[in-house]
């Protein structure tokens, strides 16, 4: 009984070590290993964004993913997914209905913008700062925003009211190595017909919803094959 | 030849009996070997020169069981006094141990006494004690309170042992399920702490579920270390099942959580923890509960064995001494005052009382005894003190004999049974064949591996054979417990099930129909002798006579105060009557028959004769020098519940037979007072058993029902030999069953006790199959061929334990029999 007791206890003890140890972040750790390799895969397209403080991916079409380099930095977006705004205006968007508080039309570029602050975090980088380690320090600081997509095998970041960047796990296997993807209840409620916008998928989605219940949602998606 | 009963631990299912019975039964020498899953006894008979005690707890070690010999033993604690240091107990262990039947003896200084365990059949109590005496101490009486029960105690140690273990298990395994199921479940609006979140912290979630499971394998740690020594000497049993099943759940989902540390967490989906730690949670509520229930099926046994009192007051010149009951001896005597119970069997020798018997006869009336009655141990003498002379002590006393002949009939096995026995001994290797196959089939007809696993699991799990073995048994234990309650002594599974099958009875007359004290009714005489001088000779002849017809002429002839002389030459015409000498007179006292094979004439009492025998009254004829000089009748009174007992026979769709040696006339006119269907007349005691082998022959099923030693060869040819009342050693040694009342009720109470308890069997049997039958193909995924669900290895788990458990719970309805009245 003894021998039995021990055993539960150190059973017990290495457990709690590996879960309290950050090493049983699996997802987070591949997420991060992943984005690794997405960014080694394409480093031309990701570049510095001076005017919003962090670095963007660009997609082949011009949509770009920003990430901050700095959460503290005032005025400028944690996270944020940028594009082409004239699909959405042919397909009916009139853009001062979409929701202020996370949606910037600009005129000049026609360009969209989502946004979301994920707070004030200051970020430390043993060097020269770099897009990879502006990312691990989101998923270590963040770590809600990230999560796997297990149908596509896919991690994403979440910038809140259902939009999101995703990527492949592996880029070797995937046929959807980068994917865009949006909420278009506020484009359908700013006047857009989500079936016409183009270059978009107007498609059904499983997602869980907060409550954990398995539920099948509207996205409008842009997935990229990118090598 | 000899016979010997072991406890056999570490059985878990009816398929651990067949393999514990088929390792004995190899051995050379073994003549017969029962195993019985219920009692958890092994019964063997064997030739000792060919084979010892040794081979056979070796045969059933290497079986993967303990055998240990029924204890024979006993262990008693006996104070001591005059021990002044620890050389003193070592002086006294080695005197007691040296003495022949002493297993061990183990003497504490400090608590001053002895704990000596030896075998009563062959060293007394008295003699250990006088052995300590003779080493120079003094043994003090013994503390019963010691006493140890080690098969009481160890079976309550087994449930505590269950029960700690399903709790244990049970408090790991509900959040386990929490944890892993939750997610399932998101309308119950389960909050899991965001660190096991099974997408965001896949690995997190599985090592929960690790820690979780952990505790609940170790509770149930006996299903892996007993189940794979099975497999591994190629005799899987219940263990196995669960422990293939449950291993390979286990092993399936730390290969999952392997593939979740290196990043595929859809594999976090393939955890199967919650499965094993639900079924073993679940299987060892099960066997708590059938451990609990298994208990209750004994609780008969138990409560004959609790009715022998502790002590007895022994007069020892002139003295009254109190001392253990183990210290009585034969011869003596016995003080008894009111409200105390009688120690020891024996015969009273002084005083008045009436006896309460019903704890061993079922009879509610006190029985009245006076000097020269006998007495039974255990009964309760109620309002006289009486001193009894002891005439049977320790096992030879009739409640240590009912508790024996319960004991072997609970151990026996029906041949009901021996169907369950065959599937138990096949089943645990078909079952994983039948596991096997199916996952195989899955899996190679494109179902993902999990898939294959479920049905893998499902299938081992709930074709767990436990309920199959538990189904006879048990009810022939809670069966022949409720008939010792009632005093039928059902002595064995097959007159058990035997009994239910009559559909014919056949009653002896006398002292079973009737009182057997028949009464001097009529005297008829012709001219040549007087009424008085013929009862006074035909007393005289009969005198000494054990016929209850003679006895009745003595009583009457003592009635009427006419003195008997003494007979000259006596001899007996068996089944006919008697011839004697007396006075120089010539007599021949018996039935028609003999009169008419002697050539005696019975024109001028013909008439008479026949108007008393159609009155049911016994004519004797009485012949003096070969002229019929008389007719003396005599007439038994019809006990009160004969006809109510036949009419319940007939009723139940039985016909019933009388048979006697009387003529025909007053068989037949008692057989028409009680409602008998058919007489059986002038029937003499050597050929009772070929009319119930005649009977036989006319296909019936034949029960015999009688008192006497001349009972005992039909009792013996009847399919069902019924011994009655108080009876003699002999009928009761013949019978199959025994009443130890009087009363006629109890034979259609023990056919219908018989009925219900193979009901009861069918019905185990039944569910038990069906459980299995259903549960297989439900499990190997039939439904999901057809586009129905798939069965869960948890309620796999949940359905198998419950089998066993509503088995159990059937088997105990019968403590609900009531006898009729």
């Amino acid at each position: 009984m003894k021998k039995r007791i021990i055993i539960i206890a150190l059973a017990l003890v290495v457990v709690f070590t590996l879960s309290a140890c950050q090493t049983t972040d699996v997802v987070g750790n591949v997420a991060k290993s992943s984005f690794e390799a997405l960014a080694k895969a394409i480093p031309e397209k990701i570049v510095f964004d001076e005017v919003n403080n962090g670095w963007a991916l660009e997609s082949p079409t011009g949509e770009r993913f920003v990430w901050g380099k700095d959460f503290s930095a005032e005025g400028k977006p944690d996270l944020m997914l940028e594009f082409d705004a004239r699909p959405f205006l042919t397909a009916g968007l009139d853009p001062s209905k979409l929701p202020a508080d996370m949606y910037i039309y600009e005129n000049e570029s026609d360009k969209l913008k989502i946004y979301t602050e994920l707070g004030n975090t200051t970020f430390k980088y043993k060097g020269e700062p770099t897009p990879i380690e502006a990312f691990n320090n989101i998923v270590e600081n963040h770590r809600a925003v990230v999560g796997y997509h297990e149908k596509l095998d896919h991690y994403g970041v979440a910038l809140g009211n259902g939009n999101m960047f995703e990527w492949a796990k592996d880029l070797a296997t995937n046929d959807k190595d980068i994917v865009f993807v949006l909420n278009p209840q506020p484009f359908i409620d700013a006047g857009v017909d989500p079936t016409k916008v183009d270059g978009w998928v107007f498609a059904k989605v499983e997602i869980m919803d907060e409550k954990g219940k398995p539920i099948e949602v509207d996205k409008l998606l842009k997935p990229f094959n990118i090598r | 030849m000899k016979t010997e009963t072991y406890k056999i631990i570490g059985m878990t299912c009816a398929a651990c009996a067949k393999a514990a019975e088929r390792a004995v039964r190899k051995l050379d020498g073994v003549i017969e070997a029962n195993v019985n899953y219920a009692t958890e006894k092994l019964n063997v008979q064997y030739d000792a020169e060919r084979l010892s005690s040794e081979a056979i707890k070796a045969a059933i070690d290497k079986a993967g069981y303990k055998a240990e010999e029924e204890l024979q033993s006993k262990e008693v604690n006996i104070p001591i006094e005059g021990m002044t240091c620890a050389a003193c107990a070592k002086a006294i262990e080695r005197t007691v141990g040296k003495l022949e039947g002493v297993e061990s003896a183990v003497v504490n200084f400090a608590t001053e006494k002895a704990v000596v365990k030896y075998d009563p059949k062959q060293v007394r109590l008295s003699e250990i004690k006088q052995a300590i005496s003779k080493a120079g101490y003094k043994a003090l009486e013994i503390d019963n309170a010691n006493k140890v029960d080690e098969d009481k105690k160890r079976k309550e140690k087994e449930i505590k042992t269950l029960l700690v273990k399903f709790i244990v298990a049970s408090v790991f395994t509900v959040p386990l399920l929490y944890v892993a199921m939750g997610a399932m479940f998101w309308w119950l609006r389960f909050p899991l702490p965001s660190w096991i979140d099974m997408m965001q912290y896949p690995l997190n979630f599985a090592y929960a579920q690790i820690f979780l499971v952990i505790p609940v394998i170790i509770a149930g740690y006996r299903f892996y270390t007993v189940g794979f020594k099975a497999i591994w000497r190629r005799s899987p049993n219940m263990d196995s099942l669960i422990a293939i099943g449950t291993a390979a759940a286990v092993l399936y989902s730390l290969y999952s959580t392997y593939m979740i540390s290196i990043g595929n967490f859809g594999y976090v989906e393939d955890l199967y923890f919650e499965t094993a730690g639900v079924i073993i949670a679940l299987i060892l509520l099960g066997k708590y509960l059938e451990a609990v229930s298994k208990g209750k099926t004994s609780e008969a046994i138990k409560k004959l064995m609790g009715l022998a009192p502790k002590t007895a007051i022994v007069i020892q010149d002139g003295k009254e001494i109190e001392i253990p009951i183990e210290e009585v001896e034969v011869g003596d005597i016995i003080l008894v005052k009111p409200g105390e119970k009688i120690p020891v069997d024996g015969e009273v020798v002084e005083g008045h009382t009436s006896v309460d018997e019903s704890m061993l006869t079922g009879e509610s009336i006190p029985v009245e005894k006076n000097a020269g009655d006998r007495v039974i141990g255990a009964s309760i003498n109620k309002n006289g003190s009486i001193k009894f002379k002891a005439t049977k002590v320790g096992s030879d006393t009739a409640l240590a004999q009912i508790i024996k002949l319960v004991e072997e009939a609970q151990g026996s096995k029906a041949p009901i049974a021996q169907m369950a026995d065959i599937v138990s001994g096949y089943f645990v290797p078909i079952v994983f064949v039948i596991a096997v196959v199916a996952a195989l089939a899955w899996f190679l007809s494109g179902e993902s591996t999990v898939f294959s696993l479920t049905i893998f699991i499902s299938v081992l799990v709930i074709a767990c054979p436990c309920a199959l073995g538990l189904a006879t048994p048990t009810a022939i234990m809670v069966g022949t417990g409720k008939g010792a309650e009632n005093g039928i002594l059902i002595k064995g599974g097959e007159a058990l099930e035997t009994t239910h099958k009559i559909n014919t009875i056949v009653f002896d007359k006398t002292g079973t129909i009737t009182e057997g004290k028949p009464e001097v009714t009529d005297i008829v005489t012709t001219n040549i002798i007087d009424r008085d001088t013929l009862l006074r000779l035909a007393a005289s002849a009969e005198k000494g006579s054990e016929h209850p017809l003679g006895e009745a002429i003595v009583r009457g002839a003592e009635k009427e105060g006419l003195e008997t002389v003494k007979v000259d030459r006596f001899s007996a015409i068996p089944g006919h009557g008697i011839e004697v000498s007396i006075e120089g007179k010539q007599m021949l006292l018996g039935n028609k028959k003999l009169m008419i094979d002697r050539g005696i004439g019975l024109q001028a009492l013909e008439a008479e004769s026949d108007r008393l025998a159609s009155e049911g009254k016994t004519p004797m004829y009485i012949a003096v020098n070969n002229e019929l000089a008389g007719i003396i009748a005599v007439a038994d009174v019809v006990k009160e519940s004969s006809a109510k007992a036949i009419e319940k026979l007939h009723k139940m769709g039985i016909e019933v037979a009388m048979i006697t040696g009387d003529n025909r006339r007053t068989a037949e006119a008692i057989a028409k007072q009680v409602g008998i269907d058919r007489v059986l007349a002038e029937v003499l005691p050597q050929d009772k058993a070929s009319e119930v082998k005649k009977l036989q022959s006319e296909g019936k099923k034949v029960a015999m029902v009688g008192d006497g030693i001349n009972d005992a060869p039909a009792l013996a040819q009847a399919d069902i030999g019924i011994a009655i009342g108080s009876g003699t050693d002999v009928a009761m040694e013949s019978a199959d069953i025994v009443l130890m009342r009087s009363d006629l009720m109890d034979v259609p109470t023990a056919i219908q006790l018989s009925k219900s308890t193979i009901r009861n069997i069918k019905q185990n049997l039944f569910w038990a199959f069906a459980y299995n039958t259903a549960g297989i193909p439900l499990a190997a995924g039939l439904l999901h061929l057809f586009g129905g669900p798939l069965l869960n290895p948890v309620f796999a788990a949940a359905a198998m334990s419950l089998s066993s458990v509503s088995v159990l719970t059937n088997a105990l309805r019968l403590k609900r029999f009531k006898p009729y009245k």
